[in-house]
Parts: C-alpha cells; sequence; structure tokens
C-alpha cells in the first residue's frame, strides 16, 4: 500500500503544513500587514508602484481619527448605536429564545423559519422594503431607526444563540436542585444564570460586533444623516475617489475588535454557541 | 407522563393547558411579534408594491407593467444574470478550495491548531473590509502588481471588469471559511475504519476520497454550497465595490433605483424575483435532504 507524500511521516506531515502556512500567509496575512501598512503611510510621501513598502511610515493617518471630524463621528455614532442594539436584541430575544429552547411549542416549525427569514433573505431586499416604511414612520436618517433596522438582522442570531443556551441546561441539575429543596427563585439564580451566562454573554458580544459591522440596512435607512464606520468605509473606498490611507484606518478600527473577539472566543466560549449563531441553515 | 421539557421551575402543580399556552404566547411575542411587524410587514409591503399597489406618491392599482418592464430591458436581464453567475462562479470556485483543504485538513500535521484558527478569521471580517483586503493584493496598485512589475509582467485589470474576476476573489476569500467550518465536520465525523477498509481493498487515495469521503459528505456539501449561493447571490457590498460599470448586481440595480431615483416600485419588483429565486432554491434543497434521507433508511 502506498502513501501519497502528506501520509508518509514526519516530513509528509511537515510538507503538508508548509503548504498550509503558505496558503495562509498569502490569503491572510499578508494582506492585513499590507492593510496595517495602509493605515500607516506617510500622507506627505505617499506609497506609489512599485514600491513594494511604504518608504515613509506616520501616525497622520491615526491622528486624522481625532481631527477628520467625520471620521470621529462615525466612530461615536458606531460606538452609540452598537450597544442599543445589544441591548434591544437581548430584551427582546431572551424570552422568546427560552420558549424555543426550552418549552413545548406548538408551530415550533413555523416559528423556527420565521427566525431563520432574515438571516437568508438578502439584506438589500429587506433594506428596500423597510426604507419606504421608515420613511413613512418618520424613522429614516435617524438613530432609532438604524438601531431598529439593525435589530432585524442581528435578533435571529441572538435568539438562535439564547435558544441552544437555554437548550443546553441539563434538566438533570434542575431536578437535583429542586430536589434539594430549592425553589423557583433560588433555582433561577444558583442553577439556571450561571449555566447560561455564557451564552448569553456570547450572543451579546456577537450582537455587538454584528451591529458594528452591519452594512446595507444602515445604508439605505441611514444615509445620509446616520453614518456609520462601515458606511464611511464604503465612502472610502469607493464613493469618491478611493482613499486607502483612511480607508485603512477605519478597517483596522473595525477588525481589531472582531479578531480579538474571535480569539476570546474560541478559547473560552463553547462551540455550540458559534454553531448556533454561524451554522446559519 | 413527566414533561422532559417541562419549564425549569416549578413547584406548584402543572397548570391547563390554556395557561401553557398563554404562557408560550407572552414569552414568544417579543421577538417573534418584533420580526412580524419590522420583517413580515415590510416584506409583503414589498410583494404588493412589486405588483403596483402601496404605490407612493401615484394611484396605486394591481399592475403586471413593473415585471413587464423588467423583462422588456436588458440592464435588468442582464444584471440578473450576473449576479446568479458571480454566485455561481463563487460557489465552484469556493466549494472546489473548501473540498481540498477541508480533506487535508484530516491529516495531523504539525501547526494544524494554529491553522484551523487562521482559516477562521475572514468569518468574521465584515464584507466592506474584506474587499479592502483583497484589493490592496490583487489591484494594479496592489502588491502582486508591484512585485510581478519588476520581472516586467503587467498585471491584468482583475478589479472592476466585465467578467467579475475581482467580485468572484473578494467573495471566494470571504466564503470558503464558512464552507471549510460546514465540510471538516461532516468529513470528521465520517467513521476512520471506513476510509482504512478502503484503503486496505487497496483504493488509491484519490479513489478514497472520490467514492468514500465524497459520497458520504454530500448532505454538507449541498448545505455550504446552497447556503453559500444565496448568500453571495443578494450581496451588496462586494460587487458594488468591486464591480465594472455594466453589467451590475441586482442588488446595486436595486440600491440605485431606490437612492438615486427613489422608484421604490421597481426595486420591489427586482426584490421580489430575487427572493422568489432564493426561496425555490431553498425549497429544492430541502427536497433533495428529504430525498436523501428516504433514500438511507
Amino acid at each position: 500500500m502506498t502513501h501519497p507524500w502528506w501520509q508518509r511521516g514526519a516530513p509528509g506531515r511537515w510538507m503538508l503544513a508548509l503548504v498550509f502556512f503558505g496558503l495562509a500567509s498569502i490569503g491572510l496575512i499578508i494582506p492585513l500587514i499590507v492593510g496595517v501598512l495602509w493605515s500607516l503611510v506617510n500622507p506627505n510621501v505617499g506609497w506609489f508602484p512599485p514600491a513594494i513598502v511604504p518608504a515613509n511610515l506616520s501616525l497622520a493617518n491615526w491622528r486624522a481619527m481625532l481631527s477628520v471630524p467625520e471620521i470621529g463621528q462615525a466612530f461615536v455614532m458606531s460606538f452609540l448605536i452598537a450597544p442599543l442594539v445589544t441591548v434591544l436584541c437581548s430584551a427582546l430575544a431572551l424570552p422568546t429564545g427560552y420558549a424555543l429552547g426550552r418549552r413545548r411549542l406548538r408551530m415550533r416549525r413555523t416559528i423556527e423559519l420565521l427566525v431563520l427569514a432574515p438571516i437568508i433573505l438578502p439584506g438589500i431586499v429587506l433594506a428596500t422594503g423597510l426604507g419606504s416604511m421608515f420613511i413613512r414612520l418618520g424613522l429614516s436618517h435617524t438613530i432609532p431607526g438604524v438601531v431598529l433596522v439593525q435589530t432585524v438582522v442581528l435578533l435571529p442570531f441572538m435568539i438562535r444563540i439564547v435558544a441552544a443556551t437555554f437548550e443546553g441546561v441539563p434538566q438533570d441539575l434542575i431536578d437535583a436542585g429542586r430536589n434539594l429543596g430549592a425553589g423557583p427563585w433560588a433555582l433561577t439564580r444558583h442553577v439556571l444564570i450561571p449555566l447560561v451566562k455564557p451564552g448569553l454573554f456570547a450572543g451579546g458580544l456577537f450582537t455587538f460586533i454584528g451591529s458594528l459591522e452591519e452594512f446595507v440596512l444602515t445604508f439605505i435607512v441611514g444615509m445620509p444623516h446616520v453614518q456609520t464606520l462601515p458606511v464611511l468605509l464604503w465612502a472610502y473606498l469607493g464613493g469618491r475617489s478611493s482613499i486607502f490611507t483612511y480607508a485603512a484606518v477605519v478597517t483596522m478600527v473595525l477588525l481589531v475588535p472582531t479578531i480579538l473577539l474571535m480569539f476570546i472566543a474560541e478559547r473560552t466560549l463553547r462551540q455550540e454557541y458559534l454553531a448556533a449563531g454561524f451554522g446559519k441553515v | 407522563m413527566e414533561q422532559i421539557t417541562a419549564t425549569l421551575p416549578r413547584i406548584t402543580r402543572p397548570r391547563t393547558r390554556r395557561r401553557e399556552w398563554l404562557t408560550d404566547l407572552v414569552l414568544l411575542t417579543p421577538g417573534v411579534g418584533y420580526l412580524l411587524v419590522f420583517m413580515c410587514v415590510p416584506l409583503a409591503q414589498v410583494a404588493l408594491r412589486g405588483f403596483g399597489l402601496l404605490a407612493i406618491g401615484e394611484p396605486s392599482h394591481f399592475t403586471l407593467a413593473l415585471y413587464r418592464e423588467i423583462l422588456a430591458s436588458k440592464i435588468y436581464r442582464d444584471s440578473i444574470l450576473f449576479s446568479l453567475y458571480f454566485a455561481l462562479g463563487t460557489t465552484v470556485v469556493s466549494l472546489a478550495l473548501a473540498l481540498v483543504t477541508s480533506a487535508l485538513l484530516q491529516v495531523n500535521f504539525p501547526g494544524r491548531s494554529v491553522i484551523s484558527v487562521l482559516y477562521k478569521i475572514p468569518l468574521v471580517v465584515p464584507s466592506l473590509v474584506a474587499a479592502f483586503l483583497v484589493l490592496t493584493i490583487i489591484d494594479q496598485g496592489g502588491i502582486i502588481a508591484r512585485a510581478v512589475a519588476r520581472f516586467g509582467v503587467e498585471w491584468p485589470e482583475l478589479v472592476h471588469d466585465r467578467w467579475g474576476v475581482g467580485i468572484i476573489l473578494v467573495l471566494v476569500w470571504h466564503n470558503v471559511p464558512i464552507m471549510i467550518v460546514i465540510l471538516s465536520a461532516v468529513m470528521s465525523a465520517i467513521p476512520q475504519d471506513v476510509s482504512a477498509a478502503a484503503r486496505n481493498l487497496g483504493a488509491s487515495p484519490w479513489q478514497v476520497f472520490r467514492n468514500v469521503t465524497l459520497p458520504l459528505s454530500l448532505p454538507g456539501i449541498s448545505a455550504a454550497s446552497l447556503l453559500v449561493f444565496i448568500g453571495v447571490f443578494g450581496a451588496f457590498s462586494i460587487p458594488s465595490l468591486v464591480g465594472a460599470a455594466y453589467p451590475k448586481a441586482i442588488s446595486v440595480v436595486m440600491s440605485t433605483e431606490v437612492l438615486d431615483r427613489a422608484n421604490w416600485a421597481l426595486a420591489s419588483a427586482l426584490g421580489t424575483i430575487v427572493t422568489v429565486l432564493s426561496a425555490v432554491l431553498l425549497y429544492a434543497y430541502y427536497r433533495l435532504i428529504r430525498h436523501q434521507e428516504a433514500a438511507l433508511r
């Protein structure tokens, strides 16, 4: 029986590792480094072809965060909307997610389908419907309007994560607590809440990050008054002549928290919560 | 009979059915009610507006004129076909890459744990950021163009090109990880014994992949492909940034109708077409799954 090269003992495995790390650096690490470099380009010198590395680095673009009003405003706007969306999603998802996770429901399939729909539907279709509806309600171009539309697309993830969390609470522990004489309040306080806390935390973080990243609905409903970081990034990259240096700064502001979160999530949170959020169908 | 899914803290006697039902209703109302108001109502409005009803600022009456206009216009037809084209292209390329990667990820090589975290990074990267990162590499002013220029090679224009190569590259970068997540979960669930038995019976690694791994991963393959196809078909930000002036993606055409012309009716008709096409695909998928399950039984 002949083995292919990647299964021929240690050297083959090292070769395979080499291939993977090669691909990861081309596909991921180099783009990230180039993105960081663009954010550090000195605007007075620039970074023109054929230079592979910028000739002069500076923090001028980062200082622009503070001095260019639109970047600072978009930053404040994003980090004002994200907590509001997270709070609204949590408040709406907690009871519904609990019911989906732990109760015997009639029409369960229909409800699950309804919760799945905003995840599958193209954002632009929802934006078209919500855009005209919000013009009528006077919510277009307002912060409450943007909070409400972002909640439509982020609520399903939260509900699914909360439902998976409550579903994962072992009934034995609750029965044991009850047998030991705990009342409803003590059960909730000492058994249920500690068991569901990590899942709820994960759901909240995902909603927060999702709100920071949401673009299509914010763009259609919020334009031109509510400008979040992704909307600004769109303007820097395509709307006007592309301003790569500012785009790179906005990119890093959006990217660093998400990647950090992913590493935290990967380490401390159980895989099910991620699966409930990401495993879409 | 003891209810396994009983509500958690309860010391009183089981309530009547009616009260159970009332509790369900109270618990479900916030989440489900919100989606009914802010998703189902606007979607219904989109559907009706596509037929000339609920028109804004003009008399509304039932008509098929909007759909006739869309079918008669080459611009709209081309944009629908273009979206289908790059969705299919992205799905095929991503699937090929994800299949090879997931199969190789089953082998235990040094640094595998690092790779299995790294490849998930694009999952959390916003699509606009993905577009920017890939642009800095593949654009004519990008790193590859700069590198090959030293050897006198002129890098082709991949961004804003007529064939949507730039769009497909960015979308593939963004969608391969979710495919790998699904496919490697399916592949790691295949018992080692099966492929080992095939190898002992003289099958080559390729034959094992072709005749054992691939058929056993089929449910994952179809789920992942459908997921990526539908997601990409309606994608807006990446095609709008990296796409050519003509043809435009259907989502980009919709946003232009809304933002530049305030033509909500036409955008609604286009949106209905997008939704119906996606729904038909989903339905076909569920039928397929049921057939597969029935065949296994």
